[in-house]
């Protein structure tokens, strides 16, 4: 068995319209690879499927994660085996505070259960200890400089751009992926908070040996977390892929010039 | 009297004076009771023409099996388990069991008794406080005698009460709480509640009904408000009805110049319910906010209809309230905003958000009417199913799909649950809406 994320062949439909038209990509654990790729090149698209959203069908090819299909899976399933998608546009839950959320998923990506039989048909019973809990996020709150009174507002609602993206990278924090999606998790955030973002994301893939897919359009992030491997998107596959010196290549002559290789 | 006696109902007229003579009561409330049962007598049961009962099936409640219980001993054992629907005293000011009608406990601290609130029995207030009780008893518009027969039957024959007096000026520190409950010998409910706060007074109180039965039993309750210029008055209305229970619960507020109600309601339990929530402003500046939850599961039915009466300048109401249901559970909304000519410069506000988990059915009619310019107003009701980019974005966070749901209905009834003023009752409300799940199609609550 290979330790790896694997992309194999895959095509999607959204709609009943082909998107994805035959992705191949290989994430080990501990590398960092970047997929760019202009608007509207199926990148999104991408990162839905892999976590089985109900509206991206799966049409031909497979998913693996450490040799297992993720295909019959569902998608907390696929986030319990530790696979982690950092969206683009979060979801705003009014009414669950984020911490009642980071203790609920935490809770679940741990398996966590009743430890002792005063436990036992608790209510509470399937959640890590409050205290136990709450040191852990201090922790996690002061790798991502967030302010711990941000943990009683709503999830995403109404979080500015920049908010809701380091909360989504504080989730990550917490529930420690094997493999994690960061789809354009740059956009909405200054440079500050790109940098301290960055340097989140960094710290988390040096202790965990995650492996990393960051999606994106733009360099930025990419000064910040360097990839190994760089892959170019368009019309629903990667056309090419090399090392960090594809980036600069990109930047100076723009998406266009992929259409060449093409041909 | 020593002996125990069941009275039977509606059979016997006699019923009126044996309650009153059994609480010794003043020679006027025996002749309101009395004039009430003629009322009773004469009045037919609600048509279901009408509109207020045109989507609750009353044919199907057990009127013709109600019998009211009253004796000087509780008959049943007080079940443990409605000791947990209690806050710690040290939380609150004062805490008042009804159970059979009978009062088990009533406490009020020193320093608000020393104030000279009172908290108590409705019964033994007719003693301590019976000219007070005189004035303002049932002249509420929906509290009458004349209201309906439900409202009727209950002036007639109400048994067991929860009184609360607000002196003027006095602000009650902590909330209080009253649990009103009925074991399998209870009988049907007719619990009255009498709330009046002075001038300018503060007070809290959270109110719980519990029952257990071993078949249909009915609940016809009153509660009446009046808060006096100025006062402020936070009421929460809970009930946990058994799952064969048939409630008619008519809920009355009358506000003056610049008086504040804070009122929710959550209902969880019973078989049938039909709810009256009206909210008089009748003097300038008064303002009422009127928020509820209900969980509706199996083949449960809630009915509410809900009236926003402004009669004075520059009132103010607003209103929310949320049902989530489940299985084949119905529920209905009827919501009024009414403003009278002399309601210039009122504000009214109104939502009613429905959250279907199954085949549930939510019926929403609001409605306005009004009589004068200068005039700020609004309502909207919706009815959704579980939002799936929500459930997409939980599951994708390793929550198993039965928790994000979970998650999703907490957030929903959320704003009305954090309204009520006591940690307690609202963390074990989180805990009895998380129940709610578990409990089986077939069954009401658990």
């Amino acid at each position: 068995m290979t330790l790896s994320l694997e992309i194999r062949d895959l095509h999607v439909n959204v709609a009943g319209k082909e998107i994805l038209k035959g992705v191949n990509l290989q994430v080990k654990p501990g590398e960092i690879h970047a997929l760019m790729g202009p608007n509207g090149s199926g990148k999104s698209t991408l990162s839905y499927a892999l976590m089985g959203h109900p509206d991206y069908e799966i049409t031909h090819g497979d998913i693996l994660l450490d040799g297992e299909s993720l295909l019959p899976l569902s998608t907390d399933e696929r986030a319990r085996r530790g696979l982690f998608l950092a969206m683009q546009y979060p979801v705003a839950v009014p009414g669950v505070t984020l911490y009642s959320f980071l203790h609920a998923a935490t809770s679940a990506a741990r398996g966590y259960e009743a430890r002792s039989p005063q436990q036992q048909g608790r209510l509470n019973a399937h959640l890590i200890p409050m205290r136990e809990f709450r040191q852990e996020v201090n922790e996690k709150l002061a790798l991502l400089e967030m302010n711990p009174t941000f943990l009683r507002r709503y999830l995403n609602d109404g979080f500015s751009g920049g908010e809701k993206k380091r909360a989504e990278i504080l989730q990550m924090a917490l529930l420690q992926p094997r493999y994690a999606v960061l789809d354009e998790t740059d956009s909405g955030l200054d440079i500050d908070a790109l940098r301290i973002v960055s340097g989140g994301v960094n710290t988390l893939h040096r202790e965990l040996s995650m492996g990393l897919l960051i999606i994106t359009h733009y360099r930025r992030i990419l000064d910040y977390i360097q990839p190994q491997v760089v892959h170019v998107f368009y019309e629903g596959r990667i056309v090419r892929s090399g090392d960090a010196s594809l980036v600069d290549m990109l930047e100076e002559q723009g998406y266009a010039w992929v259409k060449d290789w093409e041909s | 009297m020593n002996e125990i006696s069941a009275i039977q109902l509606p059979l016997e007229p006699q019923s009126v004076a044996a309650v009153s003579e059994k609480f010794a009561e003043p020679a006027w409330m025996l002749a309101a009771r009395q004039e009430a049962w003629q009322l009773y007598q004469r009045m037919p049961w609600p048509h279901a023409k009408e509109e207020a009962w045109r989507r609750t099936n009353l044919r199907r409640f057990p009127l013709d099996s109600m019998h009211l219980m009253v004796a000087s001993e509780p008959l049943d054992e007080f079940p443990p388990c409605w000791q947990q629907l209690l806050a710690a005293e040290n939380c609150v000011s004062g805490t008042l069991i009804h159970f059979n009608g009978l009062p088990l406990r009533a406490t009020l601290r020193p320093g608000d008794r020393a104030n000279g609130v009172t908290f108590g029995d409705l019964h033994q207030a007719l003693h301590t406080h019976g000219e007070l009780i005189r004035r303002t008893w049932m002249q509420g518009r929906t509290t009458r005698p004349d209201f309906n027969r439900f409202t009727a039957l209950n002036a007639a024959l109400w048994h067991g009460g929860t009184f609360l007096h607000v002196p003027r000026g006095v602000r009650v520190e902590r909330p209080l709480q009253s649990l009103v409950t009925y074991g399998l010998n209870g009988g049907a409910a007719l619990h009255h509640t009498l709330i009046v706060a002075e001038e300018g007074s503060h007070v809290a109180l959270i109110q719980d009904r519990a029952s257990l039965e071993s078949g249909p039993a009915m609940a016809v309750e009153v509660v009446e408000i009046y808060a006096a210029a100025g006062a402020t008055v936070r009421y929460v209305s809970l009930q946990h009805w058994g799952a064969q229970r048939y409630t008619v619960s008519v809920q009355n507020a009358e506000l003056a110049e610049g008086a504040n109600l804070q009122w929710v309601g959550g209902s969880l339990g019973g078989k049938m319910s039909k709810e009256f929530w009206h909210s008089a402003l009748n003097g300038p500046q008064a303002r009422s906010l009127m928020q509820s939850f209900t969980f509706a599961t199996g083949d449960q039915h809630i009915d509410q209809s809900t009236y926003q009466h402004h009669r004075a300048a520059d009132t103010h109401s607003d209103l929310l309230f949320r049902n989530v249901l489940r299985d084949r559970a119905r529920t209905v909304f009827y919501g009024m905003i009414r403003a009278e000519r002399e309601a210039m410069g009122m504000e009214g506000y109104q939502a009613n958000n429905n959250l279907l988990l199954d085949d549930a059915h939510a019926h929403a009619i609001p409605g306005l009417e009004i009589n004068c310019n200068d005039v700020m107003c609004s309502h909207s009701a919706t009815t959704s199913r579980l939002d799936p980019q929500q459930l997409f974005y939980l599951q994708a966070r390793g929550l198993p799909r039965p928790a994000a749901e979970r998650l999703i209905v907490q957030g929903f009834l959320r704003p009305v649950v954090d309204q009520i003023p006591l940690a307690h009752t609202r963390r074990r409300l989180e805990d009895e809406l998380l129940r709610r799940f578990d409990t089986d199609a077939s069954g009401g609550a658990a």
